[in-house]
């Protein structure tokens, strides 16, 4: 295992700048996420980390070394591409040991097939294993990458959206089965998601990457409470965020340079004691089984909160809201207070 | 007169498009626009009855050109027929001529020849083309300017390098002999490529390889530009060396181009007649005498019509279950 920095790393694709100067601190044993729009370069970030991408400017240090121009073998990555990889004529079983076999390692075929048949059981591809690569459904093939990072014991794990074809309970399962090997193993993992659920539960710390630059990272908790801009703001918290026109809410007390005001759905309550922050009225109801989604009219601004399953507001019903710990944003969308 | 609605629903089309309701609709309109008579005549037809009338012009072209004289060749390969004597009266001989043409040592004598030039030919063209495309592949400055002049000699008729290679082989003023006596420091006239009895066979395997190699390597570039960059970016994360990436990938994946070049180069030398024909003629002696020569001098110089279809015969044979072996390979290899 090993601690990763990126030191003011740049990357350009002929005139696209995919990656601007990037510095980025990874801890032996951490596990940081990457979140980012498409396009924001996450998966450029990992091919950097990997060797298989050069940087054009900058220097790449794994393990206290300056990995800027060593090849990927040297740099003892593991790497779950985004798109599978998988080697099509091979077996799923000589996929996932392929990795092991590598002349250097010297693994009787004994060993191999035991750490084979262990990643297997985990990802729930054991029955699968005698299968041709290519004869897998998405899911199956996106395990069989995982497997075959997960079989070898490397400095770093990179993994680009390793679960994103997976069903929302195996998907839960991996989640923590990936969460357990790191803590059992103290990796050190660079994990690309879109999924907020895995970035909050997993992520130690969490890197937003906006056009080719970092943003902000910090712990899970911090983007998620103290984010630096609208951006990121909006970037976690299902239903989104409700940014709104400061003026939206007068007798909400704040900074005079708010231009905008951010409320997290959670944070709004409606007919609580106190004077209310505003009145809004029930455009329709999502009814989602554990919560409800209510889809609320403000003036002319339209906003989304939460209420309970047995809610009995209908649509139509007039509500007094209250706004707690909101989140002010400047004429630039930045946090006052940031 | 009520039409049944069966006619819109015979309609292939609609299997393909999932929402059919505007091309019932139309199916429909046509058929109701459709004069009385039309309709009758197509109505009378089965889905079936119209692919065979799309397919029989094929059909029958196939018949005419392959099965006709394939048939035909079987029913003459029976006979003792002389097309020079056409007036002579035909006798039916069974299988005598398949007898006396397995027992003959010069027909055995020409399959070996035939089978060490395929054998030779297709070894040295496979492992050339592959190493020409292993190297064209690496997409250095100019391969495209160097794919183009390596597939220059395919695009050449084979009478034109016959022709030409007859005068690059001549002893006296022929350019082949004085580059190998540059390099050897032999005296140039002091060998005949196609005169010589050792030589000769060589000198046809050079010419076919110097022609066709361009045509393995295409193959084979096809297969190699197959293999995606991402499988290799795959196997370096996973620290294989050059060398295991080679075998374990390139190899691999690219063997299923590999074996159907060998196929194609197979079959086509198998019959292999007009560079041989134009080079050596067969000679000298009966030493470059490869199968299809045989059967040009028995069909056309004796004039054994009916012998020459039964040799004709057998190597037709021969070949198709030769290539049936090998194309069920093939496909296992491709399955794996
Ligand atoms: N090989 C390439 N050639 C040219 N441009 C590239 C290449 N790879 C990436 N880019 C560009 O670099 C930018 C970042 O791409 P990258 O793949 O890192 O995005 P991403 O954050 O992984 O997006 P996604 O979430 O869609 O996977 C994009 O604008 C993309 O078009
Ligand atoms: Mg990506």
């Amino acid at each position: 295992m090993a601690d990763v920095s990126l030191k003011g790393v740049s990357k350009s694709f002929r005139d696209v700048a995919a990656i601007r100067s990037l510095d980025m601190d990874i801890a032996d044993g951490e596990f940081l996420v990457l979140l980012g729009p498409t396009g924001a370069g996450k998966t450029t970030t990992l091919r950097l980390v990997a060797g298989l991408e050069r940087a054009d400017a900058g220097s790449i240090w794994i393990d206290g070394r300056d990995m800027t121009k060593e090849p990927p073998p040297a740099r003892d990555v593991t790497f779950v591409f985004q798109q599978y990889s998988l080697y099509p004529h091979m077996t799923v079983y000589d996929n996932i040991a392929f990795p092991l076999r590598s002349p250097a390692r010297r693994l009787s075929e004994d060993q191999v097939k035991a750490r084979v048949d262990e990643v297997a059981e985990m990802l729930r591809i054991e029955h699968k294993l005698k299968n041709k690569a290519t004869a897998l459904s998405g899911g199956e093939m996106q395990r069989v990458a995982i497997g075959r990072a997960l079989v070898r014991r490397p400095a770093i794990f990179l993994m680009d959206e390793p679960l994103s074809s997976l069903d929302a309970k195996l998907r839960a399962e991996l989640r923590l089965e990936l969460k357990r090997i790191q803590r059992e193993l103290g990796a050190t993992i660079l994990y690309v998601t879109h999924d907020q659920i895995e970035a909050m539960t997993m992520a130690d710390r969490i890197g937003v990457l906006r056009e080719g630059a970092l943003v902000q990272i910090g712990t899970p908790r911090e983007i998620y409470e103290a984010p630096v801009d609208a951006y990121v703001a909006a970037k976690l918290g299902s239903p989104r965020i409700n940014l709104l026109p400061r003026t939206a809410f007068p007798n909400v007390p704040g900074p005079p340079e708010a231009v905008t005001i951010g409320a997290r759905t959670e944070n709004i309550l409606f007919d609580g004691a106190g004077a209310a922050s505003a009145e809004g009225a029930v455009d329709w109801i999502e009814h989602l089984g554990d919560q409800n989604h209510l889809h609320l009219s403000v003036g002319a601004h339209k906003m989304v909160m939460l209420a309970e399953p047995d809610t009995e507001l209908a649509v139509g019903d007039r509500v007094h809201l209250h706004l707690q710990a909101p989140l002010f944003f400047d004429g630039d969308g930045r946090r006052i207070g940031a | 007169m009520a039409r049944p609605p069966r006619d819109a629903h015979a309609f292939p089309i609609e299997s393909i498009v999932t929402d059919n309701s505007i091309l019932q609709k139309g199916a429909d309109a046509v058929a109701r626009a459709t004069p009385d008579g039309v309709a009758r005549r197509v109505r009378g037809l089965s889905d079936r009855a119209v692919a065979w009338i799309f397919i029989a012009p094929t059909i029958i072209l196939l018949l005419a050109i392959n099965i006709f004289p394939l048939i035909w060749t079987i029913q003459l390969s029976l006979t003792n027929y002389r097309a020079n004597r056409p007036n002579a009266e035909v006798r039916d001989v069974g299988f005598r001529n398949y007898e006396r043409i397995l027992g003959n040592e010069d027909i055995w004598f020409s399959m070996q020849t035939t089978a060490s030039f395929v054998v030779l030919t297709i070894a040295i063209q496979t492992i050339l083309g592959f190493t020409l495309a292993y190297l064209i592949d690496r997409k250095f400055r100019g391969h495209a300017f160097w794919t183009t002049i390596i597939l220059i000699p395919m695009m050449l008729s084979p009478a034109v390098v016959g022709n030409f290679w007859r005068f690059l082989y001549q002893p006296q003023i022929g350019l082949f002999n004085y580059v190998v006596s540059f390099f050897t420091g032999a005296e140039p006239s002091s060998f005949t490529m196609l005169g010589d009895v050792d030589l000769a066979m060589w000198a046809i395997v050079i010419v076919d390889t110097w022609m066709w190699t361009p045509y393995t390597m295409l193959i084979c570039l096809a297969g190699l530009r197959s293999i995606p960059d991402y499988i290799y970016e795959a196997a370096e994360v996973d620290r294989a060396s050059a060398w295991r990436r080679f075998w374990s990938i390139t190899l691999p994946m690219a063997l299923p181009f590999v074996m159907l070049a060998v196929l194609f180069r197979g079959i086509e030398n198998f019959k292999m007649f007009d560079m041989v024909n134009l080079l050596t003629g067969g000679g000298p002696g009966s030493i470059t005498e490869v199968a299809s020569i045989t059967l040009k001098r028995q069909a056309f110089e004796a004039w054994r019509t009916g012998y020459s279809s039964a040799f004709a015969i057998i190597l037709f044979v021969t070949v198709f279950g030769l290539g049936s072996i090998y194309v069920k390979a093939l496909n296992r290899v491709k399955q794996r």
